[in-house]
């Protein structure tokens, strides 16, 4: 277990943010948080993150104290943000050498985790050109690229494809599922895009108006969502969710002796996530 | 670490070529123009003098001698006429700057105590105090003239050259006027130390934008090198700022027809003064960026803010032109103090002691902006 986290809230003012957060995420483990906009995930993040401060509730980071270790907590975690967090008018090198001093790398141990931080985001040919003229996949890169100069235990990503082109998304999913597996990393990922939730993450939660809604194994939350489609002799459909009224399929079966096929399909992440948020608009 | 973080803020701001504009072409501009602008109005003389026509019945003696006086002076070329001319005509035909009726046999007059009247014309747009002058001027020689009617010649005293004037002002016990680059140098260069605040707040505020202040508070740091690193680098930048200035104000504005810069004072105290001014001009602007929203925000707050302390400040408008009312004023403004203590030491060449006051405002008001900044980065929930 990386971090675990136990009744915490967090409140702009009167408003109430994050009710009751328990979460609990694993080392190794890729973790998805999904949630609308506003639903809190930024503020969960940025807590998790010493940007701001929790109102109450505990927080474990690799069986450490959060508030208590602040230190130990910075030194091994690295946080990602959705914006490009970086210098446009430096070029690649001169942002990683500034971030880099930042946590403390010096020398050698500078240039050595700028080399592999360069490789693994595959900006070899852009180390000396300034950030500004990037396409948005290579400023994605470049940020995620810093986020891993302090080779850290948990990295969180937020929202780490967003504006980028398929190409760009589809190389940067495969280089978070690699230094996951080579690194033992732990991840925590925020986005709004299901499928890349549904592909990567291990273990998912869904948040919102201030509360955890689910949260589970990935495979255990795709199995809620499957459900029999029933094919009759005359060429007719019917969908029987299969989780919710297993009676229902039972009667069905017996009260249709002209099934011709029977199949076990699943819907995605996305008709979970709208199903458990609600259709509406969000702000 | 130091070395990487002032890398990064000289890069940033060498290569933002708008801030560079604003940190050195805007005062080099303004210490050419206004150096040359207020030449004459420090040198109390006109570059060309101003044609003056007096029109009269008949010349005689007396005329040609009221010529004379009335020609012994840097402000007026004056020539007699007995044509009649429309005095409209004369002086929008852009040949005399000012036409004046003088009345028939005006000497007698005077001396018989008959009343008489001289008509002055000229146009609207003429500077009121050249107008006072020539009013005065005409008064004086008449009397002159009429004195030495009256009195033998030898008995004259002239008492022009026994006057002697000195500036004399509220706190000060003795002050010499500075030449137009004495006070262009400093004013301008204080002002343009305070607009610092355009590539502070560039950087500072693309890194709350960008989320790069967040990523930073993410790393186990403290935020004292952050801001040291925003200190040192544009510390020195002002410094260049101080020495191009100077340079501009002792080689370039002389070239264009202007004074050259003379300092009267100890070089290392421009040093001394210029770095304090830089720490409550760079304390200023990273307040300011701290609570602004945007760079438009914080252009427009701080730009607005450095016009309204340079207007009060002495800066725009020289403090010796101002009535005690608006001297009072300027001493609440930090770029008065920064241009009091320049003054002092490129015209009257004070030593530390005379500055320390103005100095100790700066500093105090730096480390309390400071201050402020630091809580307010440090603060988390923000």
């Amino acid at each position: 277990m990386s971090i675990k986290i136990k009744d915490l809230c967090k409140s702009y003012g009167e408003k109430k943010v994050l009710d009751q957060i328990s979460l609990t995420i694993e080392e190794g483990s890729i973790f998805g948080l999904l949630g609308p906009n506003g639903a809190g995930k930024s503020t969960l993040v940025s807590i998790l993150n010493n940007i701001l401060d929790k109102d109450s509730g505990t927080i474990e980071f690799f069986g450490k104290d959060f508030e208590n270790n602040a230190a130990y907590v910075k030194k091994n975690s690295s946080f990602v943000p959705q914006t490009y967090a970086f210098y446009p008018d430096l070029t690649t090198v001169e942002n990683l050498e500034f971030f880099g001093s930042l946590y403390g790398l010096k020398g050698k141990g500078l240039r050595d985790r700028i080399k592999f931080c360069i490789e693994i985001t595959s900006l070899e040919k852009y180390s000396n050109i300034r950030a500004y003229s990037f396409s948005g996949g290579m400023k994605r890169r470049l940020n995620i690229a810093i986020g891993l100069l302090n080779d850290p235990k948990v990295l969180y990503l937020d929202e780490p494809t967003v504006g980028i082109d398929p190409q760009s998304r589809n190389y940067i999913l495969k280089m978070i599922k690699e230094m996951n597996t080579q690194n033992n990393l732990t991840i925590i990922y925020t986005s709004h895009y299901m499928e890349e939730i549904e592909y990567l993450c291990d273990d998912i939660a869904i948040l919102d108006n201030t509360k955890i809604l689910l949260n589970n194994k990935k495979e255990i939350l795709l199995d809620q969502t499957k459900y029999v489609e029933v094919v009759l002799g005359n060429g007719k459909k019917t969908r029987i969710n299969t989780k919710e009224s297993y009676d229902e399929f039972i009667t069905f079966i017996n009260t249709h002796p002209n099934i011709s096929e029977i199949n076990v399909e699943h819907k995605n992440l996305e008709d979970l996530f709208l199903k458990l948020t609600k259709q509406d608009l969000r702000d | 670490m130091f070395v990487y973080i002032l890398k990064k803020e000289f890069l940033l701001v060498f290569r933002n070529l708008h801030a560079m504009g604003v940190l050195f072409i805007m005062p080099m501009a303004f210490i050419l123009i206004m150096s040359l602008a207020l030449k004459d109005t420090y040198a109390n003389k006109l570059d060309k003098k101003l044609e003056v026509l007096l029109q009269l019945e008949v010349k005689n003696d007396q005329m040609t001698a009221l010529q004379e006086i009335l020609n012994d002076n840097d402000f007026f070329t004056v020539t007699l006429s007995e044509d009649k001319k429309e005095q409209k005509t004369l002086l929008y035909e852009k040949k005399y700057d000012f036409v004046i009726n003088m009345p028939n046999s005006i000497f007698e007059k005077i001396i018989h105590k008959n009343e008489f009247k001289i008509e002055m014309f000229t146009k609207p747009d003429v500077d009121q105090q050249r107008l006072t002058l020539m009013k005065n001027l005409l008064q004086q020689s008449l009397t002159s003239i009429y004195m030495k009617s009256i009195l033998e010649e030898k008995k004259m005293i002239d008492l022009q050259d026994s006057i002697d004037s000195h500036y004399v002002y509220k706190n000060k016990d003795f002050h010499i006027q500075p030449t137009s680059v004495q006070q262009s140098v400093p004013a301008w260069l204080v002002f343009s130390m305070f607009f610092i605040l355009i590539p502070i707040s560039n950087t500072f505020i693309e890194e709350k934008n960008l989320g790069t202040i967040n990523r930073i508070k993410s790393i186990n740091i403290s935020f004292l090198p952050i801001i040291l690193g925003k200190i040192v680098p544009y510390y020195l930048i002002n410094q260049i700022q101080v020495v191009l200035m100077i340079l501009v104000g002792m080689y370039i504005v002389p070239l264009l027809g202007g004074d050259s810069l003379v300092i009267e004072g100890n070089i290392p105290l421009i040093f001394i003064i210029s770095s304090a001014i830089s720490f409550a001009a760079i304390s200023f602007a990273i307040l300011i960026s701290n609570i602004s929203k945007s760079t438009e925000e914080a252009t427009s707050i701080g730009g607005l803010s450095n016009i309204i302390l340079a207007a009060l400040g002495g800066v725009m408008v020289p403090k010796v032109v101002m009535p005690l009312f608006m001297q009072d004023v300027t001493s609440y403004s930090p770029m008065a103090w920064g241009l009091e203590s320049f003054l002092e030491v490129f015209v009257l060449g004070g030593s530390l002691n005379d500055i320390l006051p103005d100095l100790i405002k700066l500093i105090v008001l730096g480390i309390v902006l400071l201050f402020i900044s630091y809580m307010l980065l440090k603060r988390k929930n923000s």
